[in-house]
């Protein structure tokens, strides 16, 4: 009979808290939008299915080795903490050792005591939980982020840029709507409805990039508690592009505007693609070093794909390289999608904040295009400012979109992406210019 | 009213990321639009107009003539096949 009650006590059921089942749900959520809805299927199937895996009760696969050994409370485990923390356990049960041991933990600041509990638990026996490895391998190292915009970048052709280097001013315009968005979370904070400080605020206001890698890279540098909350929102938003930005398209343009045709872009020669990634390099080396992790990777990845001289590189950087990085990056993700990160008043913050940050970008950057158009004797249609706020190359499609139920024979995918790379770069300077300022 | 003090901080905090962000995304852009005009007209003019308007017709000429030589050979190899299986 106590064997049987022994198995009972150790069952996902029985210790399945009320928290743990409202984000298994809200993952069971998250795969629906991936699978029935086809929301960025790519990576919110696999951040949906790491946070039901994180939130399996006892598991712990979200859980460094430490976090293991103060889950499971072993009493001669915590002595020794007790010991190294010159902390009484004198409490008669479990839960009142806990008030006691837990509060002393969390309170401690000296990081060598701090590494030598972690060596204690090691020796102890426990071990890092799968997620939480795959964690401090891709994204909290950096490394998966930048592996993909070295992905993207041999997935880019910069020609229509190139065409048209004015439309850059584009996507910086639609950078606004980051830097906007960092205001509104501290304003938000400083009205008191939740709490956030300058670097989280920095990092909620990245979601209007519109651009995951940089996204996560951005929040796994200044606020890795919000990562799960952030990767979600960027990425379930940049699959609302399509749905977000119309709206706001029309109501700043009038028909006859989004009727603007173009004159038709030059032919740009295969030097210039070979130099420009080369020449962005210099510069951020010159101007921004901080930029240059995300950058230098995007740059590697754009010359790999110009040169010509080695597609084998460029196809595994676009092809299995990238999809390989996803796989991995999305379950970390999901690793930070568990109960005491993500319920709270700050994640429907993140949520409000970084749809905003969206509907700034967009309106930010089409009023530039207005601006561009009144001023430049080259026709520029106000539509593709949308397309500054990155979101390759789905933001270029809205454009293409929105211009041809004005008018059916203008094609605009072309010169939409112009700004939409342009946004690449630019919320990648951006990044840069906050991790620098904060940093 | 304790905290009026550091949320206005925040604020202000807040206030200069936003100018100094947007500043520097705005002078890093201009300066990369700059370059890349430089760059493309230097680039023009040293590989000079000619390449650019000839190669087309050529490339086009050059095209048609390749699939045509990938059709026969594709064709020839098919008559042999068919020849070696009688």
């Amino acid at each position: 009979m106590d064997k049987i009650l022994l198995l009972w006590e150790g069952s996902g059921l029985y210790n399945l808290s009320l928290p743990q089942f409202v984000m298994i749900a809200i993952c069971l959520l998250l795969l629906y939008l991936a699978i029935v809805k086809k929301f960025e299927p790519l990576l919110l199937l696999p951040i949906g299915f790491g946070g039901l895996l994180a939130n399996i009760p006892e598991a712990g696969l979200a859980l460094s080795a430490f976090e293991q050994s103060l889950a499971a409370f072993d009493p001669a485990v915590m002595q020794s903490y007790a010991d190294k923390l010159g902390v009484v356990l004198d409490g008669g049960s479990k839960a009142a050792n806990q008030d006691i041991l837990l509060p002393a933990i969390k309170s401690l600041s000296d990081i060598t005591v701090m590494q030598e509990l972690k060596g204690m638990a090691a020796a102890a026996g426990y071990t890092d939980g799968m997620l939480n490895t795959f964690y401090q391998i891709t994204i909290a190292s950096g490394a998966a982020p930048l592996i993909i915009f070295m992905g993207v970048g041999a997935m880019t052709d910069f020609g229509p840029l190139l065409a048209n280097p004015r439309t850059l001013f584009l996507g910086a315009a639609a950078q606004f709507g980051i830097f906007a968005t960092v205001l509104g979370a501290v304003g938000l904070s400083s009205l008191g409805i939740v709490d956030f400080n300058i670097n989280q605020a920095a990092a909620i206001g990245i979601i209007g990039g519109a651009d995951g890698p940089t996204a996560i890279y951005v929040a796994s540098m200044l606020a890795p508690e919000l990562l799960g909350a952030i990767a979600v929102a960027a990425y379930s938003y940049m699959a609302l592009v399509p749905l977000i930005q119309p709206p706001i398209m029309r109501a700043l343009t009038t028909k006859a505007e989004r009727a603007i045709v173009m004159s038709q872009l030059r032919p740009v020669t295969k030097r210039e693609k070979i130099i420009f990634p080369i020449a962005v390099l210099v510069l951020v080396a010159l101007f921004l070093p901080s930029a240059a992790p995300l950058l230098g990777m995007f740059c590697l990845g754009n010359l790999m794909r110009e040169s010509g001289v080695v597609d084998r590189l460029s196809d595994t950087a676009q092809n299995a390289l990238i999809n390989i990085t996803t796989i991995f990056l999305g379950l970390a993700v999901g690793s930070k999608l568990v109960a005491h990160l993500f319920l709270t008043v700050e994640t429907l913050g993140i949520l409000a904040l970084g749809i905003i940050a969206f509907g700034i970008g967009t309106a930010a950057g089409v009023l530039m295009a207005k601006l561009m158009n009144k001023m430049s004797k080259m026709p520029i249609n106000p539509l593709i400012g949308s397309a500054g706020v990155s979101a390759v190359p789905m933001a270029a499609r809205v454009s293409n979109k929105v211009g041809l139920e004005a008018n059916s024979q203008n094609f605009l995918l072309m010169h939409a992406m112009g700004p939409n790379v342009a946004g690449v770069i630019g919320s990648a300077v951006a990044a840069g210019v906050m991790i620098m300022y904060l940093k | 009213m304790q905290t009026a003090e550091p949320t206005t901080n925040l604020m202000m905090e807040g206030f200069n990321l936003m100018l100094m962000g947007m500043g520097f995304v705005f002078a890093f852009l201009t300066l990369l639009v700059i370059a890349t005009t430089l760059m493309s007209k230097i680039i023009l003019r040293f590989s000079k107009p000619e390449p650019q308007v000839v190669p087309n017709n050529k490339g086009a000429a050059r095209l048609v003539k390749g699939q045509n030589s990938d059709i026969i050979a594709a064709i020839s190899a098919a008559i042999h096949l068919h020849r070696q299986r009688k």
